[in-house]
């Protein structure tokens, strides 16, 4: 009986001295710097703007340099991107004709701006989409038919289309780039020896 | 669900008419970590047994990759295993390659574990703070979070998702270290390091808590292997088994880092409170590994140029992960077309699953949150 009663008051005892301890590590806090921020009207500067390029938010289109080359409509494995890209009859041009991406089914991959030779597809930093309706969802890009970019020899002079191009090229520079193995052991063995 | 054969009598001594119970616990019970479902039977307080009800996440995953080809699986992989998604990213890319003979660079192999491995301490992280929130402390869990929180940032300055990475292509993986990458990691494994110590003294050595968990649903060595147990769930049994250290894939072999077993230091080997505490130790493991792979990280390519329709030869591969729920093995069959004809995926959380009837028999239904949650079962994981 004394033994059991001794037992008890010693589990008390440990108790209380281990909750002690971990109140002083909750203690602690009070001198330390905050880490909660009060999203999303208290922030210094908005969330969407501290977020890095690579991020995959909303995904963007720039008809400006969109070749209708329709990689990312191939890649994407949920078939969320239509693209329309006709040939126009007499000046045999590649016509933009329709653009849509519905954000509802996007999964924000990143499997279809991987894939685009000019950057014209990309993430935004935006990720607040909340909206009332599923059509809504749905993003057309293209307002009128437009013609589809072509990739110029050497620079690109148009004064407008450049700093877009430039934008694209940006986003392209983030991603990893795939490499022939056998040629480059091939060098580094060149290299080595 | 059929109970047939779990019927059973209610015996008192004083004559007194009692009654089993069956009891649902779940499917939307916060403490079963997502869409679980128990039926548990009980007699009071005690539980005669605890039969999980899986299915409510199934999303057939496995098939789907049968429609999306093997490169457009990638994403899906994510949601296998959404709590650590790079190591399922990681299954997929290597059984993929093995499949198809394809090489991944060096530097890759680098960024692969790094990520992995940071993916491992923020799956820890939530788990280890989830257990100690299913046990009644609330502020354990956010001290948790909040270092969880950091690696999330890392792991989107990485890949730019929190959740989803998409981190790994077949052939390697799809982004660079970014410019500066090296520093910020340091930076946060520094600070990152003593806060584990300090999460020890904030509660894994609390006598309340420690008295919740000592000696509560023990495993055998036997039992476990008996039950596939795998990862944490079977070094807390004080089985020393890890996939990374015995069956080593990727540079894992090139790196030195312990495997910790459960040591029974407050009760049974192999109670609730040892595979918390392996899992605890693995923190440092991984913080350990990964500072080693940024000091021997090389230069040079990350993702090899694989076929855009990769079309393996008729054949299948299998790989095995160490995931952060334990071997998770990956099984793919080709016939030779550019879509998988079957892929299969085994899980540690499924294993799990299977072994809490077992466990569950003569427990308290309050211990059977804390057996759960040491389990560290997702039921993404469980379903697929
Ligand atoms: S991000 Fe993925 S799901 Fe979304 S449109 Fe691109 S490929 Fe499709
Ligand atoms: S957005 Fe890019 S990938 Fe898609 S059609 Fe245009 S150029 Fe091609």
């Amino acid at each position: 009986m004394a033994s059991s009663i001794g037992q008890y008051l010693k589990h008390a005892k440990d108790a209380a001295a281990t909750i002690f301890e971990g109140m002083s590590v909750t203690m602690s806090h009070f001198v330390r710097k905050p880490y909660t921020i009060q999203y999303p009207d208290r922030t210094a500067v908005r969330v969407q703007d501290t977020l890095p390029l690579r991020y995959r938010g909303i995904l963007e289109v720039d008809l400006e340099i969109c070749t209708g080359c329709l990689a990312c409509e191939r890649a994407c494995p949920i078939d969320c991107i239509v693209i329309d890209a006709p040939k126009d009859k007499v000046t045999r041009a590649m016509l933009l004709s329709r653009f849509d991406i519905d954000i509802a089914k996007c999964m924000y991959c990143g499997l279809c701006s991987e894939v685009c030779p000019t950057g014209s597809i990309h993430h935004t930093t935006e990720f607040e989409g909340a909206d009332y309706s599923l059509e809504s969802m749905i993003r057309r890009f293209v307002k009128d038919p437009v013609l589809a970019y072509k990739a110029k020899k050497g620079e690109e002079t148009d004064p407008l289309i450049a700093p877009i191009l430039d934008r694209g090229m940006e986003f392209l520079a983030e991603w990893a780039e795939p490499v022939d193995m056998k040629k480059y052991k091939k060098d580094q063995e060149e290299a080595a020896s | 669900m059929s109970l047939a054969g779990y019927e059973f009598e209610v015996q008192r001594d004083d004559g007194l008419a009692t009654e089993e119970m069956t009891l649902n616990m779940g499917p939307q019970h916060p403490s079963t970590h997502g869409v679980l479902r128990f039926v548990v039977k009980a007699d009071g307080e005690i539980m005669r047994t605890a039969l999980p009800d899986i299915g409510y996440l199934h999303r057939s995953i496995e098939k789907i990759s049968e429609k999306v080809g093997y490169h457009g699986f990638m994403p899906y992989t994510d949601r296998v295993d959404y709590v650590s998604a790079m190591q399922c990213n990681q299954g997929w890319a290597m059984v993929c390659e093995r499949a198809a003979g394809i090489e991944v660079p060096r530097r890759g192999e680098f960024c692969r574990v790094i990520a992995c491995e940071l993916g491992r301490i923020a799956s820890h992280l939530l788990s280890v703070g989830t257990m100690v929130m299913d046990i009644g402390g609330m502020t354990p869990f956010t001290h948790a979070i909040r270092e969880r929180e950091k690696v999330n940032n890392l792991l989107e300055d990485l890949c730019g998702a929190r959740l989803t990475f998409n981190y790994m292509r077949i052939g390697g993986v799809a982004w660079d270290l970014p410019p500066g990458y090296t520093e910020q990691v340091t930076a946060f494994l520094d600070q990152f390091e003593p806060l584990i110590d300090e999460y020890n003294d904030l509660i894994s050595y609390n006598k309340i808590y420690v008295e919740r968990l000592a000696n509560v649903a023990a495993v055998s060595k036997e039992e476990a292997i008996n039950y596939n147990l795998v990862g944490p769930n079977l070094r807390g049994c004080g089985f020393q088994y890890d996939v990374r250290r015995d069956e080593p894939y990727s540079i894992y072999p090139e790196l030195d880092f312990e495997v910790p077993v459960g040591t029974g230091e407050v009760g049974t080997l192999g109670d609730c409170f040892d595979r918390y505490m392996v899992r605890i130790k693995e923190l440092k493991e991984s913080c350990k590994i990964v500072r080693q792979c940024l000091e021997m990280i090389p230069d040079g390519p990350v993702l090899a140029r694989v076929a855009k329709k990769l079309k393996p030869p008729v054949g299948d591969a299998h790989v095995r992960v160490e995931a952060s729920r334990g071997d998770m093995g990956w099984y793919v069959v080709s016939d030779g077309s550019e879509f998988p004809y079957r892929t299969k995926i085994r899980t540690g959380s499924f294993s799990a699953m299977s072994i809490v009837d077992k466990l569950s028999r003569g427990l308290m239904i309050a211990d059977l949150i804390a057996l759960i949650a040491s389990l560290d079962v997702v039921a993404p994981e469980v379903d697929r």
